[in-house]
C-alpha cells in the first residue's frame, strides 16, 4: 500500500467544488488501496514518511509547495506538481523562451525588460501587435496580473506596476475569442477538455466587476476528449512535452481553426462537476500516476 | 556584456553570469535562464538561484551533499517551533517578500512577533532553526572568504554546489565547528575596493575558460 501526502492550504477548502474534488481524489486513493493524507504547512516535516505528494496549493518557486515539491524530488519521490514543471509555469518568461525555443504554436509574444520601457519600444510593440495589447506578469495566475493596454500611458502604468516583482514581464497579442480551450494532460496523455467561456464584455475568464474586488468568472462546459478536435489536443501535448510529464491545465485559443497556446499551467483546478463532469476517471488516473 | 544585451543576442559560449543581487525574477535569474535555453553552460543555473535562496532547500541540499547544517523546521506555529526547535531560535523568512536576513527569538514574545513578521501575519510558513552557537555572517565570493578554515570549508563546498559567486553566507559556529545557516544576496554598498578587487581576479581565472561574461 501507498501512502499519498496531499498539500494543500486552507483557501483548498473554501470552494465545495474543490472540496468535493479532494475528496474525490480521496476515494480514488482509498480504493486504488492506497492512503491518502492531508498534508498542512505545519506538516512539511512529516514528508519523508510518504511515498508521493500531489501539491493542490497554489504553487510558485517563492511558495511553500515549491518548498514541498522540492523536498520530495529530492527524497526521489513521485510529486506533482515537480520542481521543474513548477518552475516553468509560474514564470511565463521561461515557459514562453521554450516554446519558441521548440517552435510551439503560440500568440504572438514580445518579452520587455525593465530598462526597455521606453516610448520608442512602446511604439515598436504597438507596431508589431497591434493595439491594444496584452501585457501579462510572468507570475500571472487565476486570470490575474493580466491586463489589456490600448495606449502608452496605461502600457506604462501596468508595466511599472509589473516591474516591481519581475525584471522582464511579456507583451502579447489580443485574440478575443468567446471562450479558451482547457486541455488536462497527464504524463503526455489528455486527461479532459472543457471550454472557460468569457463573461459576456469580458475579455478574459476571470474577470473582475468596474470598481469592485469581487471576481466573476464565466461558465466551464465541459465535452468527452474524444469529441474535442484532433488538433487542439495535439497543439496541447506538444506544448506539454516542452514543460515535462506531469499534470497541466493547457489553455488554447481558436484562431481560424488553428490552434495557439496561451499558457500551460501547472497544477490546474480541479473542480467537482466543472473539469471531471465527462471523465470521472481523472481522479483514478492520477492516482495511479502517483503510485506507480 | 549588460544583461540587456546578453538577452537579445544568441550567443553561445560559457556564460558566467555575475552581478551582487542572484533573485527569482531580478535581472540576473533572467541571464541564467537566456543562457540555459541557449544551451550553455552557466554559472548560477537557475535552479541554483531559487534553490539557494530558499533556505529549506539549501540546508536540505546542502546536507545530502555533506555540508554540515543546522536542523530546522518548516512551520508557522510557534507552538511547534516552541516544542521542537527551542529557545533561542533562528529564524528565516520564506516568502517571496522577505530576502533579507533572518531574527534571533530568546523566548515566546519574541517567536510570535519573528513568526508573525517574517510569515506576512502567518501568510506563509518560516524556516526555523535552533541557536546553539552564534551566528555569523560573512561575505563569499566564488567560494572563498577571509575568515578560518571551517568556515572557508562551507563556502567553498556552497559554492561546488550551487555556483552563486557572489552572496553572503549565514553559518552558526558551536563549539569550533561550523554548520551552514542561510544564504542571502549581498547589497551594491556592501562591496567595498577589495571585495571588487577578489571578484575581478576570480573573474580573470575564470575568463580562461571562456569569454561570456555578462553583469
Amino acid at each position: 500500500m501507498g501512502r499519498i501526502a496531499c498539500f494543500v492550504e486552507k483557501y483548498n477548502f473554501s470552494d465545495p467544488r474543490e472540496e468535493a474534488a479532494l475528496e474525490n481524489f480521496r476515494r480514488a486513493a482509498e480504493e486504488a488501496g492506497q492512503e491518502f493524507q492531508f498534508l498542512f504547512r505545519e506538516d512539511i516535516d512529516e514528508i519523508p514518511r510518504y511515498d508521493a505528494v500531489f501539491i493542490r496549493a497554489t504553487t510558485d518557486p517563492l511558495y511553500t509547495s515549491y518548498v514541498v515539491s522540492k523536498t520530495a524530488w529530492e527524497l526521489g519521490m513521485r510529486v506533482i506538481d515537480d520542481p521543474e514543471s513548477i518552475k516553468i509555469c509560474a514564470n511565463k518568461i521561461h515557459q514562453y523562451a521554450l516554446f519558441e525555443k521548440y517552435n510551439v504554436p503560440r500568440i504572438p509574444t514580445i518579452f520587455l525588460n525593465k530598462d526597455e520601457l521606453h516610448h520608442r519600444k512602446i511604439t515598436g510593440v504597438f507596431e508589431t501587435l497591434g493595439k491594444p495589447v496584452v501585457i501579462k506578469a510572468p507570475y500571472t495566475s487565476f486570470s490575474r496580473y493580466v491586463e489589456k493596454a490600448a495606449c502608452e500611458t496605461s502600457f506604462r502604468d501596468i508595466a511599472k506596476r509589473y516591474f516591481k516583482k519581475s525584471d522582464t514581464i511579456a507583451i502579447q497579442k489580443f485574440v478575443p475569442t468567446q471562450f479558451d480551450w482547457r486541455v488536462g494532460v497527464l504524463n503526455d496523455q489528455v486527461l479532459y477538455v472543457c471550454k472557460y467561456m468569457i463573461p459576456k464584455g469580458r475579455w478574459k475568464h476571470g474577470a473582475k466587476l468596474r470598481g469592485k474586488p469581487t471576481v466573476i468568472w464565466g461558465r466551464t462546459v465541459s465535452m468527452k476528449k474524444q469529441n474535442a478536435p484532433l488538433k487542439l489536443r495535439e497543439t496541447a501535448l506538444k506544448a506539454c512535452r516542452v514543460v515535462g510529464k506531469g499534470l497541466y491545465g493547457v489553455d488554447l485559443k481558436e484562431v481560424d481553426g488553428d490552434f495557439v497556446i496561451v499558457e500551460v499551467n501547472d497544477n490546474p483546478s480541479i473542480y467537482a462537476g466543472y473539469e471531471d463532469l465527462r471523465d470521472k476517471d481523472l481522479y483514478s488516473k492520477i492516482i495511479d500516476y502517483l503510485t506507480e | 556584456m549588460k544583461p540587456a544585451k546578453f538577452l537579445a543576442s544568441t550567443a553561445k559560449d560559457f556564460t558566467l553570469n555575475l552581478d551582487n543581487d542572484y533573485r527569482y525574477m531580478k535581472a540576473s535569474y533572467y541571464v541564467s535562464l537566456h543562457a540555459e535555453i541557449l544551451g550553455n553552460d552557466v554559472i548560477p543555473s537557475s535552479e541554483n538561484i531559487i534553490d539557494s535562496s530558499r533556505t529549506p532547500i539549501l540546508l536540505l541540499r546542502a546536507s545530502r551533499a555533506g555540508i554540515p547544517t543546522v536542523p530546522f523546521v518548516v512551520t508557522d506555529s510557534v507552538k511547534k517551533i516552541s516544542n521542537e526547535v527551542g529557545f533561542p531560535a533562528v529564524v528565516f523568512a520564506v516568502n517571496p517578500f522577505i530576502h533579507e536576513g533572518y531574527r534571533t527569538a530568546y523566548n515566546r514574545t519574541a517567536l510570535y512577533r519573528a513568526v508573525k513578521s517574517l510569515g506576512m501575519n502567518y501568510k506563509f510558513a518560516v524556516c526555523a532553526q535552533p541557536l546553539k552557537g552564534e551566528m555569523s555572517t560573512f561575505k563569499s565570493f566564488f567560494g572563498k572568504c577571509s575568515q578560518d578554515e571551517e568556515a572557508r570549508g562551507i563556502a567553498r563546498r556552497v559554492y561546488q554546489l550551487f555556483g552563486i559567486p557572489v552572496c553572503k553566507l549565514h553559518v552558526q559556529r558551536i563549539e569550533g565547528k561550523a554548520y551552514l545557516s542561510g544564504l542571502q544576496s549581498v547589497e551594491k554598498s556592501e562591496l567595498t575596493p577589495t571585495d571588487l578587487k577578489t571578484i575581478s581576479h576570480e573573474v580573470l581565472l575564470l575568463a580562461e575558460q571562456g569569454d561570456h561574461i555578462s553583469g
